[in-house]
């Protein structure tokens, strides 16, 4: 329909436009079209098309994506396009006659074709998209299925579809429901799920927390000073302990520790325990620290070494399992059936290979710590006041309950934590500490003015380990 | 003369219902105790505000030890309330304005002054001694819990008279009726046609979960008192179209949709769960814990409806909900011991929101447009306060403020003389607080609220509608559609008491355009993109979905 050496030359240029495109940063020295599938519209307008392209980088590893392309015939007003100019490859001859070519999934009626294609026993009526993200393209039908859409191809299953297709063999109940997932060659193409209609997501929720804590001093009902009303004129309550204030979100951060522990424990049946030791764990922890850290941080070196060592010495760290690997608030949805957990593609920027290892379910657990750390950051952020006691009374609470909700749930099955608490903690920390590290490392690439909020945690780890000891 | 149409039978699943007792409403002979002649004479008032159908609290005969709620006899009325015929004559001076009446009827059990009793509690062989439930010793039963855990140890009381014990849900004044004696079964079916004869729209029916006791079970929801009420439903159906049964279940929505049955039992039952959990709703800023009951609420069979509200005479109940939630809303609402009530809490709206008037303006914007009819409780319409060092369940129940003369205008009888002085506080006292000025003043929440109720109206949706919750990512935002027959209503809460932005998607409805319902004014037309709205602290909107205007 179109030809594939037409195609190539304004792949190269259109890939880097687009947001889920990895390696902006490397040239792209070439594209080769390994195949073009017509999916809709063979002999009519408007047709779909998926390309399968191989990118070739310079100084790096070549890429494979996946392109949905829509065609309409030019000179037809394509309305759904207006300020989606980025997504257009351009005019280009077909069988049928000149045609406009661009990204089909802006397209409504080429989504729904796409959707027939995927699960011809579904149907929709409407279909919108979800904000675009790094790997992925969402589309949402009837606001009652999410389709992802992988950008990015990857030799073997996709960890999103593989992780969530197990655990609903599993019995666990709190992941979307899989519906129909879109496989060719062994590689996952689109995964059908049911959406979570009416669901808030957990980072949403915290803010709002906060900002209700927050507000309790910043225009909480402060009395007049001294007597103002004589005796006995009643004093306006003012709340102090995040426990007393509005918007309290200890009961869900419990619910969400409950949660996690069943994933973990779910995780563990469908995919298998490792045994591991503290050294396994510990070697990639200590490159992270001399990747992060400088010579200018000596006692923060000195304490994230007796923290790691701490951790080489342990003999049982608990097994290993199938983790989230990219564990936080965002990732988690509450809906009126309780709090579900989302997207298991793991950091997309790893390799595939290092996503899917098997780890502690610590490593997770400390992720979502490092989360209430951000939240807390995030929301002082929009304060004028300096509030960061209060950001932290908040963090630590909902940490503590978080906690609680986690370790009383994991204790009800199988067991996936160290039995002992004194090593739980150790190995936690590690985590912890590897986990603000990484983000040290992020936050001093892409947004400088963060990386006080890992820096924070990283010297208030390492300080507690220097004072242990 | 009537002015209602009895043929309409389905009128309560589209009305506004408003709660009142009549000790407190009015006072026309200046005795210094409301009565049925004063609220003959506020009916234009509430005719004017917006009300279909008034609830009024137990007017019998009764030595008043829980407020009319230990019936001493069921065919008179209490000598302060009036006469019989008064009461003919307020159903029939309601009916002329299209106003019904409904009554709270005790069916669960009598006063210990009731003749009933006194002739059972005579001897173990008198006609009436199987009217209640009576036992040797006091350990059958035991699974049921004690309502009243303040002041009752026991379900079980001894009567010296009869050396036996007696069994009560309630007070231990309050013997509970034998059900499985037909004979009481047939003089209570007695007491509904007699009523129903003099014109009554219906039954409030109080405690009717636990008509019948069975050995092994907690003794609610039994299938005998179900197949009591489907029989007490056959004879008002076959003798009285279009009257009202309103069930006080307090159970959870999946137990109480039972005393719908199958469309053969109660019209109405109260959805009790609903109302703690937007006070919670409120407070975590945090639209879950409303959607979450909602999820778990089941339709209502044909032709029934649920009854809502945001207090009544009783406490917020919190029976219902879960250990921790009760401990939040504990911890919330209750700092002061006296503000606790076995396990709820007895406050009226305003001081709940700390007379917050855009929290009010919000959660009856919500009352309004959640699935069920409306119940308003008496004086809530001005923002009314209470007193939380009266005993029991008075403080919500002091005189209606009705302008800023002697008594709140409630009465002409000397201040000594009233059932229960007026609120004089500095915010809700009378002289602030009353309808006299919230008439004069145009945007007073009471004309406030009278507006809101002609909008609503206007829109059957809001009664019979369907109900869709909307998806937001902004967790303090509440947003859902009603629709009936074509019309369509969005609305839109912020329980948050800061400005939030919100993103709806409202695809469905590309190219149509939302006009606001209280001023009609046209929205920007709903494209292909989500719909961006802003909502002020505590703010909502209702918008009729129209097909787009001409421009």
């Amino acid at each position: 329909m179109i030809s594939p050496t037409a195609l190539a030359p304004s792949l190269a240029e259109y890939l880097p436009r687009q947001r889920w495109f990895g390696a902006k940063d490397r040239t792209i020295e070439l594209v080769r079209v390994r195949s073009i599938e017509v999916l809709a519209g063979d002999g009519s307008w408007p047709a779909l098309l998926r390309v399968d392209a191989e990118v070739s980088l310079a100084g790096a590893d070549d890429a494979r994506y996946q392109v949905l392309l829509g065609l309409r015939p030019t000179g037809v007003a394509c309305e759904f396009l207006a300020g989606h100019e980025p997504a257009v490859l351009g005019e280009f001859d077909t069988a049928q006659g000149q045609a406009l070519v661009y990204d089909a999934l802006l397209d409504a009626e080429l989504s729904l074709a796409l959707l027939r294609v995927i699960a011809p026993e579904r149907s929709a009526e409407r279909v919108r998209p979800l904000g675009a993200e790094q790997s992925n393209t969402s589309l949402v039908y009837d606001d009652a299925m999410i389709l992802k859409v992988f950008r990015r191809l990857t030799e073997g299953h996709n960890p999103e579809v593989e992780v969530i297709e197990t655990l609903a063999k599993v019995g666990f109940t709190s992941v979307p429901e899989p519906l129909a997932s879109w496989r060719k060659d062994g590689i996952d193409l689109a995964f059908l799920q049911r959406f979570l209609a009416g669901a808030s997501d957990g980072w949403n929720i915290a803010l709002t927390s906060l900002r209700e804590l927050f507000a309790e001093y910043t225009i909480g009902a402060a009395p007049p000073p001294g007597d103002a009303l004589g005796a006995g004129a009643a004093t306006p309550f003012e709340a102090t302990d995040p426990a007393d204030a509005r918007g309290d979100f200890a009961a869900e951060a419990e619910r969400i520790g409950e949660v996690t522990a069943e994933m973990h424990q779910a995780l563990a049946r469908g995919f298998g325990t490792h045994k591991v030791s503290g050294d396994d764990y510990a070697k990639a922890m200590e490159e992270q620290v001399e990747h992060v850290l400088g010579p200018g941080d000596a006692a923060m070196v000195d304490g994230a070494r007796r923290i790691i060592s701490r951790l080489r010495e342990i003999s049982e760290p608990g097994p290993a399992i199938r983790v989230h690997g990219d564990y936080h608030l965002a990732q988690v949805l509450r809906t009126d059936g309780g709090w579900f957990v989302l997207d298991f593609e793991g950091e997309p920027a790893r390799p595939l290979e290092e996503r899917t290892r098997p780890s502690s379910p610590l490593k997770d657990v400390a992720g979502m710590l490092r989360s209430f750390s951000y939240a807390a950051a995030v929301a002082l952020s929009y304060q004028e006041d300096d509030l960061s006691s209060l950001g932290k009374a908040w963090e630590s609470r909902n940490r503590e309950c978080f906690m609680a909700g986690y370790l009383r749930k994991a204790a009800e099955a199988e067991p996936i934590l160290p039995t002992d608490p004194a090593v739980r903690s150790a190995v936690l920390a590690a985590f912890e500490l590897d986990k603000a590290l990484y983000e040290m490392a992020y936050e001093r690439a892409n947004r400088p003015d963060w990386a006080r909020i890992p820096l924070g945690a990283v010297q208030r780890l390492t300080s507690e380990a220097a004072r242990a000891i | 003369m009537s002015e209602i149409d009895r043929t309409d039978e389905r009128w309560f699943q589209r009305a506004v219902f408003y709660e009142v007792s009549v000790r407190s409403f009015f006072d026309a002979n200046g005795d210094g105790t409301g009565d049925l002649q004063g609220l003959i004479e506020k009916l234009d008032y509430l005719s004017w505000l917006g009300v279909d159908c008034l609830w009024l609290l137990p007017f019998y005969s009764s030595p008043l030890r829980d407020g009319g709620y230990d019936i001493s006899d069921f065919f008179t009325i209490l000598p302060e309330y009036g006469k019989l015929g008064d009461a003919v004559r307020l159903m029939e001076e309601a009916h002329r304005r299209g106003i019904r009446i409904i009554a709270d009827l005790v069916v669960n059990h009598t006063s210990d002054q009731h003749p009933w009793f006194q002739e059972s509690r005579q001897s173990t062989d008198n006609p009436r001694a199987d009217w209640y439930v009576w036992s040797d010793e006091d350990k059958k039963y035991s699974e049921a819990r004690i309502i009243f855990t303040d002041t009752e140890r026991s379900n079980w009381a001894w009567d010296s008279n009869r050396q036996q014990y007696y069994w009560h849900r309630f007070f231990s004044h309050q013997p509970d009726l034998n059900y499985d004696n037909t004979e009481v079964q047939e003089a209570m079916l007695g007491i509904l046609r007699f009523w129903l004869n003099l014109g009554m729209d219906g039954f409030r029916l109080d405690a009717v979960p636990y008509l019948f006791e069975r050995e092994g079970t907690n003794c609610e929801n039994l299938p005998e008192t179900h197949a009591f009420l489907k029989r007490m439903r056959k004879e008002v159906d076959a003798g009285y179209p279009g009257r009202v049964l309103l069930a006080e279940a307090n159970q959870w929505p999946s137990d109480v949709v039972d005393y719908f049955g199958d469309s053969d039992e109660c019209h109405m039952c109260f959805n009790f769960p609903l109302m703690p959990r937007m006070f919670m709703a409120l407070r975590r800023a945090q639209r879950h814990p409303i959607t979450e009951i909602l999820a778990q609420t089941p339709d209502v069979p044909e032709g029934c409806q649920w009854g809502i509200f945001l207090r009544n005479h009783d406490e917020l109940t919190l029976e219902m909900v879960t250990d921790e939630e009760r401990d939040y809303m504990w911890n919330e609402y209750a700092k002061d011991p006296r503000m606790k009530l076995n396990i709820g809490i007895r406050r009226r709206l305003a001081p709940l929101v700390e007379n917050d008037r855009r929290v009010m303006e919000l959660f009856h914007a919500m009352l309004f447009s959640l699935p069920g009819s409306p119940i308003l409780y008496y004086g809530d319409e001005i923002g009314m306060g209470d007193n939380i060092f009266l005993g029991d369940r008075d403080g919500v129940r002091t005189p209606m403020q009705w302008s800023p003369d002697r008594n709140a205008g409630f009465s002409r009888a000397d201040f000594a003389q009233l059932y229960s002085a007026p609120l004089m506080d500095p915010v809700y006292g009378y002289q602030a607080l009353n309808v006299e000025g919230e008439l004069r003043d145009p945007s007073s929440l009471l004309h406030w609220l009278q507006r809101m109720l002609q909008v609503r109206k206007r829109h059957p949706l809001f009664g019979i509608g369907s109900f869709e919750v909307l998806t937001a990512e902004n967790p303090s935002v509440l947003a859902y559609v009603r629709e009936w027959e074509g019309d369509v209503v969005l609305c839109v809460n912020n329980l948050s008491r800061f400005a939030q932005p919100v993103e709806l998607s409202l695809q469905r409805f590309e190219g149509r355009t939302p006009i606001e319902l209280l001023g009609r004014v046209p929205f920007p037309r709903i494209g292909e993109l989500p719909y961006l709205l802003t909502l002020g602290a505590y703010g909502f909107y209702w918008f009729q979905i129209v097909e787009t205007p001409l421009q």
